[in-house]
């Protein structure tokens, strides 16, 4: 095709951008994904992973999965999760501050020498009793307390649910399955949870001291676009440093959920080099473990 | 992921405006050129500039670069809108005569033309209710205030090309809602 070489009219950039941002705000992605309630979100990670489990040899429920765990202890982890959000839904303090893994710890050790079957069943009972507690305080915007974390009902369903897909994908890889990406509305509200919880990610990785302005594209189905200023409000008293980060939504969680590094993750990086370490050190900070 | 193409569009997937922003500065110029050489009118290929990169925002999902690259990909579009604007001109511009015709107000005409005009009207009057309230907005400005697009672009607080895109969805719409035998009509 023959092609004239003329310069685009000085104002047709900012027509053409301002036409589009009106067409389709930036920000959300494509393809629209429907949005579904948190609780749904839990159910949903809950279900994909008693699929699994259900179709799990004898001898795979022995496989090393996590820390010290194999498949069938790190289910029981999971029941004493369940357990303290239970008690957490219930005003229970103790559970306000208690460590995610020690306090599941006596669970997870007690399905030693119990048949599989016993403890997948416990586990999804427990999911259920989990779901009943939560069915009429998904609104609730009252913080609940629970390993170290305070957030509302919905937001922690979101955490579950992410919990929950990460050690789908341990236990996934543990005996030689290929891992499984989030469904895309499930997705989307992890993205947006750990978009959310970043500068905390940040504060826990040492890196909340600095004040940076960044903006994160996270691609594919459940993605979309975020600009955020993280760090002390205030800023810096000089210029802000910006960092532009795109990486794939769904491998992002696994860097939230700690199961992958930045390299594996990130697919551009652009602006100030040492605060998109400090960006991708805190999403990696957020997991629970 | 593959190429920068391929980047690019899952950024705009993502609703990246920046990619939007580098797309336009990358390749806007040969979209332009191409829409300038078809058209050889520099406000009309504008218009398909800012056509071919809405679509690209809306639909980034229709660039498949197993056909190509992301810059043969635009200037295509820009050659195919460009042409269909040449092909449609001359319809449009009937179809806008018809559209003065059937809401000037009754003037020297019989007592039959005047209620013929006036039920006309009305239809159209109705149709143009249907239109999202940004088009509609735009539509009457131009057509029913007699508004240029400069002119509907300062009422509404909206660049230039912005009011014109709003009109033209509005007429394509139109066009749609109305009887086309009413429109055929005198």
């Amino acid at each position: 095709m023959t092609e004239f070489r003329v310069p685009l009219p000085a104002d047709l950039r900012a027509r053409v951008l301002a036409a589009s941002a009106d067409a389709r705000p930036p920000g959300r992605g494509l393809p629209e994904v429907p949005a579904i309630p948190p609780a749904e979100a839990f159910r949903r990670a809950a279900d994909a992973l008693a699929d699994l489990l259900a179709g799990l040899q004898p001898g795979q429920w022995r496989r090393p999965v996590l820390r010290d765990l194999d498949v069938q202890e790190l289910t029981g982890h999971l029941i004493g999760v369940e357990r303290d959000i239970q008690r957490a839904l219930a005003g229970e303090v103790g559970v306000a501050d208690a460590d995610h893994v020690a306090s599941t710890q006596p669970t997870a050790l007690a399905q030693a020498g119990v048949p599989p079957e016993v403890t997948r069943t416990a586990w999804r009972a427990a999911v259920e009793e989990t779901l009943e507690l939560v069915a009429h305080r998904v609104q609730d915007r009252a913080p609940v307390a629970v390993h170290g974390m305070r957030l509302p009902v919905g937001p922690l369903l979101v955490v579950r649910a992410f919990e929950l897909w990460t050690h789908e994908n341990d236990v996934r890889r543990a005996v030689g399955l290929p891992q499984r990406a989030p469904e895309p509305p499930v997705l989307q509200l992890m993205t947006a949870l750990a978009v959310q919880a970043l500068p905390h990610g940040m504060q826990r990785a040492g890196q909340g001291s600095a004040t940076l302005d960044l903006h994160l594209v996270l691609t594919g189905a459940g993605g979309g676009t975020w600009d955020l200023r993280l760090g002390p409000d205030g800023g810096t008293g000089g210029s802000i440093p910006e960092v532009v980060i795109v990486a794939e939504g769904g491998a992002f969680c696994r860097l939230v959920a700690n199961r992958a590094s930045p390299r594996d993750v990130v697919l551009q990086v652009s602006g100030a080099a040492s605060a998109a370490s400090a960006v991708l050190a805190g999403a990696a900070a957020l997991a629970l473990d | 992921m593959g190429s920068t193409d391929a980047l690019l569009a899952a950024r705009l997937e993502a609703g990246d405006d920046r990619a939007l922003a580098e797309a336009i500065d990358a390749l806007g110029a040969p979209v332009y050129a191409t829409a300038l050489h078809v058209l050889q009118d520099a406000s009309a290929a504008q218009d398909v500039v800012q056509d071919v990169f809405v679509d690209l925002w809306c639909h980034p999902g229709r660039f498949d670069e197993a056909h190509g690259s992301l810059r043969a990909y635009l200037t295509v579009c820009a050659r195919h809108r460009a042409l269909d604007v040449l092909r449609g001109s001359a319809r449009r511009a009937d179809r806008e005569l018809r559209y003065e015709r059937i809401t000037l107000l009754p003037g020297q005409s019989s007592p039959l033309d005047q209620a013929t005009a006036a039920e006309t009207a009305a239809t159209v009057h109705a149709a143009v209710r249907r239109l999202p309230p940004d088009q509609r907005e735009a539509v009457e400005l131009a057509y029913f205030g007699g508004l240029s697009y400069r002119d509907v672009a300062l009422v509404l607080g909206v660049p230039e090309g912005t009011a014109k895109s709003r009109v033209r969805l509005a007429l394509a719409k139109l066009g749609t809602l109305l009887d086309r035998r009413m429109l055929d009509q005198g």
